[in-house]
Order: C-alpha cells, then sequence, then structure tokens
C-alpha cells in the first residue's frame, strides 16, 4: 500500500512567545489504512488534526514540517486550494460540534452549504443530505434538516457533523472524539457505517480518542502522544498486548477492572507535564517507574522495531 | 434530605414548524442525600433536559423537583440565588458553558466571590487548589477557554462548580473527554469528596464503566421515560428491559482487539420526540415485543424491592 498521507517532523508553535505544543511528530497513513491517535488530554492531538488541514486558530502556527497528502504538500498549498481538499477529499469531524456548527443557520443550509462550495456530481442535493442524516441514526431527517443546532441534543449534533464529514465521499476522513457524546448502541451503528465506507471504497481514517474500546476494534495501527510527542508507534495487537512505552502501559492500567469491582481506579502518578515547558530530557521521566539517570538528561528519539517504533531507553519486554 | 422528582414532562414547543418535542414524558426519581445516581441512556432520550430542570436552569412543564422539601428551581425565578449554590450543573459542552472572553481563572474566581465563599485574599489561592485537583497547572489560569484543549476545558468546568461547594452536583457527560489516567483521576477526586462531604451526584454518561463505578442505583432511559431502574449491580449484571440489554451489548471492550465486525446490535430507528410512537417507545425496535406493546404505554414495575422495570414482557 502507498502512503495517502505523511507528515514529516511538524512542530506548531504558539507565535507570540514560540512556545512548543506540537514537537516534531511524524507518521503516515497508507490508503485504506485505520490509525487511532491515543495519548494523553493536552498532548496535542487536536492541534496535530487542525494542522493537516491548515485550520490553526490564530495565535498559533506551524513552525517547521512537511504534511504530504497524495505526493502534495499541503503546507504550501494556497488558501483556495487547500479549501477544495478540505471536505472534498479530506473531512474531519470536531471535538466540540458547536466549534463546526454554525448556531445561527438552519442544518439543511449547512449542509447545503457544502455541497455548494464543492465540485461534485450530485444531482439531488436535498436527497442526498437526507439519506445522510438517516444514515446516522437521525429519526427524522426532514424535521432535522429545518432545525438550528440549539435544537438539537450533544449526541444528535455529533452525528449530524458525522454525517456532514460523509457527505462528499472524502478519502481521508479525521475524525476527534467522534462517539464520545453517543450512547453505545448508536456509537455501534456509526462505527459501522464509517467501517461500511472504508471497505467499500478504501477510505482511510485518522481517530482519535480516549475510548480505548473503540481502538482495539476499529483501528489496523495506533499513534501515543505524550507532552506533544509520538513516544509509540505499533499495531492495534501489540499496542495492547505488549505495550513498549511506559506511559502507553500506564494508560491501559488506569482502565477499570472488567467486573463488579469497584476499587479505586489505578491512574499514572504524578502530573501531566506543562505543555509549554522545553525538555531536553523525556517528558514522562518524572511520572516513569522504570526511569534512569539517563531520561533525565537525555531525550529519547523515536526508533523503530520490528512492530513499530518507540521512543524510550528502557522500552517494556526489552530490546528497543 | 432526598431529591425527589415526580411526575415530570417537558415539551419544547417550535414554533415556526408548529411541532412540540415531547422531550421528557414523565420522569419520577428520588435520590438520597449522599448517593450517586447513573443516569444512562440513548442519545437524545432527554438526560440533559432533566439535569437543566434539576438545577433550575428550565421550568417543567408539568411536574415538581423538590430537594430536601424545596422546589427547585423557583430559587431563580424569584430572584434568589441561594439555591443556586446548593445545586451546580457541569454542563455537557465545556465549549458552550465557559464564557470565552474571561480567562479560567477569573471564571472559577467569580464564583467564589459571587457565593461570598473565601476572603477577598484567599480568592487566588482557592482558585489554585481548585485547578490543581483537577490536574490543571496554575500557570494556565490566565488562558481563556479557546486556548485549552477538550479535555482541559472539561476539567476547568468541573472546577468550577466545585468551587461553589454545592450539595448536589449534577454531572452531564463529565469525563468523556479525559484520557484514561485522567479520567480515574477525577472519578478518584469525585468519589472522594462525596465521601468526604456527604455529597449528592446525578451522573449522566455513555461510559457504563463509569456509571457503574461511581453510581449507587441507575437509571436507564428511554425517549423520555425511565425504563429500568435500581441499584448498580442489579441493572448492570442482570439486566432486564430489552433496550439495558442492547445497550450493555453494544460496549466496545478493550479486551478484544479488532473482536468486532460492527454490525448494529439494535435494528430500526430511535423513534422522534416530536412524534412518539403508541404503546412502548421501544415496540419497534425490540426482540421479544408483542402486538400488545404498540397499544399501552408500560408501567415501570417493581421485579424486586429494589429494582423496576418498565416491561410487561419481562414481568411475565
Ligand atoms: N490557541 C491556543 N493557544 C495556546 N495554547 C493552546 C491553544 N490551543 C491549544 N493549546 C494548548 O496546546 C496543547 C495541545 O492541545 P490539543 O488541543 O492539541 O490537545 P489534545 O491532545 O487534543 O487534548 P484533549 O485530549 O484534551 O483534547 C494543550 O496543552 C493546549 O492547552
Ligand atoms: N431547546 C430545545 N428546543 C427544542 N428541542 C430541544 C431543545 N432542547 C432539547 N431538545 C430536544 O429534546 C430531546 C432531548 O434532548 P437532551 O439534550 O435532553 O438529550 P440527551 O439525553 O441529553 O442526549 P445526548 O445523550 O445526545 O446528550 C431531543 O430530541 C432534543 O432534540
Ligand atoms: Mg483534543
Ligand atoms: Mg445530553
Amino acid at each position: 500500500m502507498s502512503n495517502l498521507l505523511e507528515i514529516k517532523n511538524l512542530s506548531v508553535v504558539i507565535s507570540d512567545d514560540k512556545r512548543v505544543l506540537v514537537n516534531d511528530v511524524s507518521f503516515e497513513l497508507k490508503a485504506g489504512e485505520a490509525v487511532g491517535v491515543v495519548g494523553e488530554s493536552g498532548s496535542g492531538k487536536t492541534l496535530s488534526a487542525l494542522s493537516i488541514l491548515g485550520l490553526l486558530a490564530r495565535g498559533l502556527r506551524i513552525d517547521s514540517g512537511e504534511i504530504n497528502f497524495q505526493g502534495k504538500d499541503l503546507l504550501k498549498l494556497s488558501t483556495e486550494e487547500m479549501r477544495e481538499i478540505r471536505g472534498n477529499q479530506i473531512a474531519m469531524i470536531y471535538q466540540d460540534p458547536m466549534t463546526a456548527l454554525n448556531p445561527v443557520m438552519k442544518i439543511g443550509d449547512q449542509l447545503m452549504e457544502v455541497l455548494d462550495s464543492h465540485e461534485h456530481e450530485i444531482a439531488d442535493r436535498k436527497a442526498h443530505i437526507l439519506n445522510g442524516l438517516a444514515a446516522v441514526g437521525i429519526a427524522d431527517p426532514d424535521r432535522a434538516f429545518d432545525s438550528y443546532p440549539h435544537e438539537f441534543s450533544g449526541g444528535m449534533r455529533q452525528r449530524v457533523m458525522i454525517a456532514m464529514s460523509l457527505l462528499l465521499s472524502p478519502q481521508l476522513l479525521i475524525a476527534d472524539e467522534p462517539t464520545t457524546a453517543l450512547d453505545v448502541t448508536i456509537q455501534r451503528q456509526i462505527l459501522a457505517l464509517v467501517a461500511r465506507e472504508r471497505k467499500r471504497r478504501q477510505m482511510s481514517m485518522l481517530w482519535i480518542t480516549h475510548d480505548l474500546g473503540v481502538v482495539a476494534n476499529l483501528v489496523d495501527r495506533v499513534i501515543v502522544m505524550y507532552a506533544g510527542r509520538v513516544v509509540e508507534v505499533g499495531t492495534v495487537e501489540e499496542m495492547f498486548k505488549a505495550p513498549k512505552h511506559p506511559y502507553t502501559a500506564g494508560l491501559l492500567a488506569s482502565l477499570p477492572a472488567v467486573g463488579n469491582n469497584r476499587e479505586k481506579l489505578a491512574s499514572i502518578p504524578g502530573v501531566p507535564p506543562k505543555p509549554w515547558q522545553v525538555i531536553n530530557n523525556c517528558a514522562f521521566a518524572p511520572r516513569c517507574s522504570s526511569a534512569k539517570d539517563i531520561c533525565f538528561s537525555h531525550r529519547p528519539e523515536l526508533k523503530n522495531n520490528q512492530t513499530g517504533s518507540v521512543a524510550c531507553f528502557f522500552p517494556l519486554g526489552g530490546a528497543s | 434530605m432526598t431529591l425527589t422528582i415526580r411526575d415530570v414532562t417537558k415539551k419544547y414547543s417550535i414554533k415556526s414548524r408548529k411541532t412540540v418535542v415531547n422531550a421528557l414524558n414523565g420522569v419520577s426519581l428520588t435520590v438520597e442525600k449522599g448517593k450517586t445516581l447513573g443516569i444512562v441512556g440513548e442519545s437524545g432520550c432527554g438526560k440533559s433536559t432533566l439535569a437543566r430542570l434539576i438545577v433550575g436552569l428550565e421550568q417543567p412543564t408539568e411536574g415538581s423537583l423538590n430537594w430536601s422539601g424545596a422546589p427547585l428551581g423557583q430559587g431563580v425565578r424569584n430572584g434568589l440565588r441561594s439555591h443556586h449554590t446548593k445545586t451546580q450543573l457541569v454542563f455537557q459542552d465545556p465549549y458552550s458553558s465557559l464564557n470565552p472572553r474571561q480567562t479560567i481563572g477569573a471564571c472559577i474566581a467569580e464564583v467564589i466571590k459571587t457565593h461570598k465563599l473565601r476572603a477577598e485574599d484567599q480568592v487566588n489561592a482557592r482558585v489554585i487548589e481548585l485547578l490543581s485537583v483537577v490536574g490543571i497547572a496554575e500557570d494556565m489560569q490566565n488562558r481563556f477557554p479557546h486556548q485549552l484543549s477538550g479535555g482541559q476545558r472539561q476539567r476547568v468546568a468541573i472546577a468550577r462548580a466545585l468551587a461553589a461547594e454545592p450539595d448536589l452536583l449534577v454531572l452531564d457527560e463529565p469525563v468523556s473527554a479525559l484520557d484514561v489516567s485522567v479520567r480515574a483521576d477525577v472519578m478518584n477526586l469525585l468519589v472522594d469528596l462525596k465521601n468526604q462531604f456527604n455529597l449528592t451526584y446525578i451522573f449522566i454518561s455513555h461510559d457504563l464503566s463509569m456509571v457503574r463505578h461511581i453510581s449507587d442505583d441507575i437509571a436507564v432511559m428511554y425517549l423520555g421515560r425511565v425504563v429500568e431502574y435500581g441499584s448498580w449491580s442489579e441493572v448492570l449484571s442482570s439486566p432486564k428491559h430489552p433496550y439495558t440489554k442492547a445497550l450493555i451489548q453494544s460496549i466496545p471492550e478493550h479486551t478484544t482487539v479488532r473482536g468486532i465486525d460492527f454490525e448494529n446490535v439494535l435494528e430500526g430507528e430511535v423513534p422522534d420526540p416530536a412524534n412518539l410512537p403508541k404503546g412502548c417507545a421501544f415496540n419497534q425496535r425490540c426482540p421479544i415485543a408483542v402486538p400488545a406493546c404498540a397499544e399501552k404505554v408500560p408501567e415501570l414495575l417493581e421485579l424486586t424491592s429494589h429494582h423496576l422495570v418498565a416491561c410487561p414482557e419481562v414481568l411475565k
């Protein structure tokens, strides 16, 4: 399989003071592949995704790196060219639906606008939209079409956004916490829908989530982020059965036990690092039980092994 | 003290389309002080609406809500803010509930000052303390909500609610945006606070593992009604209502890698609350429905003394 998306050494900084929020991030995504992004809250998952689409907020900018999509560096495209790719070839489901939906515009008009602003061969636009809304489990698509976002529950807004993202059959779907606002039966329905789309037309997915149950069952590979960096990449089997980075292992250990045990939940000791702290050592060292002197004086590079890669001097399970 | 919710309905009329959305269709629940009620259910079944009624942000169309004998919500309407301190809501969508033009530190300080919970010179120390209990570094207090990640905003919303030192805390999806380690910390904190101050929680979540972790009792809702209610262990270990069963079956477990083929567990569409189906709201999707189910709305009846279910078929 060829790479659909390649991110190389991406760094995102605060423009004013150059504090680094996303630090030297590299990964790739093959055509048809589904990759999960997990990690610490505040570790740069959303900012990495927004960088791909050229949608960073004012005050932030990409300091270095390349984002190659189908061989083109997206960072070199004009605003106009980027707008055409966005929504059409790459679509995103945002973490906060209200940031993507216009509160004073009816849902139907917003979805129409998406179709109007891109070239496509859809003849009956309204029917296409109503079908899309029905596919994400909206009970009355006609009513939804005429509603404003505030008339919807949190999960319904989320589904409208999912419908919006799939309108133009994108090649790459980036989803940021897409199903956390949904009950598990509707989550199932949505995951079935995207899994079908993926099979049917080789859609690739970048799936950002804290829900490790979804990750375990939906994706092929997993990227783990901590403090602005990628600390581990591996197949989903490796990640769950033999995590290499102590942070990844700590995350898995924080899951509640299955069964009726309600003891205090385990968590990773210590506090997450401040996002902008400039550090030349392993950011996880202060919280790591296997840290040694070198972890506090040097930064481990992300090194490849047979099954993936890990940024740790003393990876779990032996040799790195 | 007890939270008593009696026969509550909530209708939203949408004038432009001459329709009425039946968000709640007769909900009765009681929660004793110091207990946690977990609420789970279909997306759109009225959980957040119930949350807004409990803290008095909106009034029910019919029915009543009382907290330790006094009607909830009246305080706000009469301009008395007293009740407002005692009950707090952590909103499902922290982005729209935090003031975008206020730094997160100022936003928490405002709550402390409004309710005069600390002397003027103690306010800042209290803000820092609250931020640190939810795992936010103190030098982030000068940031604006849009400069935070999703999980950081969610934690600020929790810190702000705790700032008011409430007796009754309604938590609407409070931990959904957190990584599992931070989530564990926040959950442990909520359990500690509850034990220490005898707080009462309404914990709304789609994450059944967290609902199981914190709840004393669980209510399962479907289309504006409670369809199953009981102690956490009864409801989760021996679910009776077909909807509860489907819900539990749909949980993606992390113990199976690529183990789910993501077929729908539940067939059919969620009914439209503006056009309620006749009889049991679940009957069109229910694997065990009989013709009678499409006739009469089933009552919530006792299966055992502390396990109620609204399904005559499983009560047989
Ligand atoms: N506009 C901004 N200005 C300054 N800092 C920002 C801005 N947006 C985000 N940040 C910071 O950048 C870091 C990375 O944010 P990001 O939203 O990518 O985190 P995340 O990994 O998606 O976290 P979560 O899981 O909580 O959503 C965070 O620490 C956040 O506080
Ligand atoms: N202001 C409003 N105007 C019109 N309809 C509304 C309004 N608020 C809520 N509704 C409708 O009431 C129903 C219940 O919504 P509510 O937000 O309480 O659901 P929920 O159980 O919290 O769902 P979710 O799990 O998706 O957050 C939905 O059908 C919703 O569309
Ligand atoms: Mg995020
Ligand atoms: Mg809700």
